[in-house]
């Protein structure tokens, strides 16, 4: 299966521990609703759709989504998090067909 | 909240949204359309185990008046809390109060946010309200409500 | 979403278009929100692909030495395309240039009309992000025959509802609404400093080029290839309009 592409964004670019930033991840998906019909053929284009985002920060889980098929086709999540130490953070997002991706940042404070 | 808790309480969340999405419900026979087909007044009275939620200033949701487009409208959720591990907020949940499954995103967060804001896009089949359901860490359900006109659909 | 391939309209019923744009003028909050998802636009993962693409034909370092400029040179010469290019011998868009970069460097060639190109395009528009627009349709011979080119076609009805570009638009039906969609001004959208854009629409990244056959085929108009002679100068054309503008890659657009 193809990687789906997909993207954290941090903001500010800098910042300090302690601080909380805010964090974008976005993803490439179509976020099928399963009641689409195909222009072409007429048929009905089956759903397909993110259902589950996890947030994970050197370890520990700060935060979970049920995802479902009514957000925009390559949909973007905002969320904030504390800095809380030099690491990692990792997301891992599942869809209604199985798959499983992950994507994940450096995190680096400044002072 | 402890890790090991957290833990529990997430794998609940998945394993029961795996499935059948979040709530165990007998689908609406009459027009089964969706995978997922879920009215509002039931989504709400599933996770408020009926109690219903209130009103509150402390629940800022933004969308906008009138949607370009219906595929693609921004909706942002703020809600006033110290994100403490006595305080803060569990989830946020939000609905397009009309779409087939109202049901479009539930954010469960923990104190490790420091700030208990999503926003996200959503599609909306027709001019509708959006709701936020939001559920703070002492159990209570708090709520915030607002239209949006749709000239183009998003769901073509 | 009605598709609307079709748009039953002439050009009276077009010029009697009531300028309804209170029924759909968004206030101030609304533009500010819409504004505020340019902060994450989908199409950043594309722009980010297309760099990674690029890094695969070279990066930045190996454009500036294909294109002959120093790599601080390189955003204000991006910023300069459509350009006449002298190993090329002709007027090119981005796209083209980065085929004859493929096809030089021993790469596979890439066509236009292909989502790769289209992510690596963005990414090396997106390069110049911050510089003005500043193509010269005065360079050269060449670069002044591609903007009278351009601008016959902009101005020229064709098509089975005798429809041109300026038909839609000129300032004498600018903001007339057209199936809910207001008719743009290329100059005040900054149009030549946007594309490649985020369309919500179609929940994809396209050119500008992209985006004129769009609007051929909405208005019933002969589809002229990407990257044809034509097409080129018709970018020239729509480009010059936003020239002293600022490039803002990707856009996000309806
Ligand atoms: C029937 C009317 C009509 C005709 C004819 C027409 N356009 Fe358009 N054009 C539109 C409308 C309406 C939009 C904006 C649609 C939207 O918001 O999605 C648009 C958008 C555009 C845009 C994108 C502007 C931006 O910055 O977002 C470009 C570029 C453009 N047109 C170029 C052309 C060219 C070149 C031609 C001639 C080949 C042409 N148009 C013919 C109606 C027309």
């Amino acid at each position: 299966m193809e990687k789906v592409k997909s993207l954290i964004k941090i903001k500010p670019n800098t910042y300090k521990d302690g601080e909380v930033v805010k964090v974008s991840f976005m993803v490439m998906h179509p976020m099928e609703t399963g009641m689409r019909k195909d222009k072409k053929t007429g048929d009905i284009v089956p759903a397909e759709y993110i259902n589950n985002v996890k947030f994970d920060y050197n370890g520990a889980v700060i935060t979970t989504m049920n995802v479902w098929e009514s957000l925009s086709a390559n949909p973007v999540f905002t969320i904030y998090m504390k800095i809380n130490g030099a690491g990692k953070l990792t997301v891992t997002f599942t869809d209604s067909k199985g798959a499983v991706n992950e994507t994940s940042s450096k995190i680096k404070p400044k002072g | 909240m402890k890790r090991r808790d957290f833990f529990k309480k997430l794998g609940t969340v998945v394993a029961i949204s795996a499935v059948a999405p979040m709530m165990s419900f007998g689908a609406d026979e009459k027009k089964a359309k969706g995978p997922n087909e879920l009215s509002y007044e039931k989504a709400l009275e599933a996770i408020t185990n009926g109690k219903g939620a209130k009103p509150s200033a402390k629940v800022h949701l933004k969308v906008p008046e009138i949607a370009e487009n219906g595929a693609v409208v921004p909706v942002s959720v703020e809600v006033d809390s110290p994100m403490t591990e006595q305080d803060y907020v569990k989830t946020i949940h939000i609905f397009a109060t009309k779409n087939n499954n109202s049901r479009c995103l539930a954010v469960h967060f923990t104190p490790a946010n420091g700030k208990a804001m999503l926003a996200t896009r959503v599609k909306l089949g027709s001019t509708q309200d959006i709701a936020a359901i939001v559920e703070m860490s002492d159990g209570t359900f708090l709520s915030a409500s607002q239209s949006v006109k749709v000239t183009i659909g998003g769901c073509g | 979403m009605k598709k609307g391939t079709t748009i039953a309209l002439s050009l009276t019923l077009l010029a009697s278009l009531s300028f309804s744009g209170e029924q759909f003028a968004m206030s101030d909050a609304d533009r500010a929100m819409y504004a505020e998802m340019l902060e994450n636009n989908p199409a950043d993962i594309m722009v980010a692909h297309g760099e990674e693409l690029l890094s695969d034909l070279g990066g930045e370092t190996k454009l500036a030495k294909y294109l002959g400029v120093s790599e601080t040179e390189l955003p204000k010469y991006i910023a300069g395309f459509p350009r006449y290019i002298e190993k090329f011998g002709m007027v090119v868009g981005l796209g083209q240039m980065l085929q004859g970069m493929m096809h030089d460097s021993k790469k596979k060639v890439l066509p236009l009309a292909n989502s790769d190109m289209n992510d690596l395009l963005a990414y090396t528009k997106s390069i110049a992000n911050d510089e003005l627009i500043n193509i010269d349709v005065n360079a050269n011979q060449h670069m002044k025959d591609a903007y009278a080119l351009g601008k016959i076609t902009f101005d020229t009805k064709r098509g089975g509802r005798g429809l041109s570009c300026l038909s839609c638009h000129s300032p004498d039906v600018i903001g007339t609404i057209l199936r809910t969609q207001p008719l743009p001004d290329l100059r005040v959208n900054n149009t030549g400093a946007t594309w490649p854009a985020y369309r919500m629409t179609k929940s994809n990244l396209t050119t500008l080029q992209g985006r004129m056959q769009g609007c051929m085929q909405n208005a019933l108009l002969a589809v002229i290839p990407l990257g044809s002679p034509d097409m080129v100068a018709l970018e020239v054309y729509v480009t010059d309009k936003a020239k002293g503008q600022a490039i803002a890659i990707p856009g996000l657009k309806r």
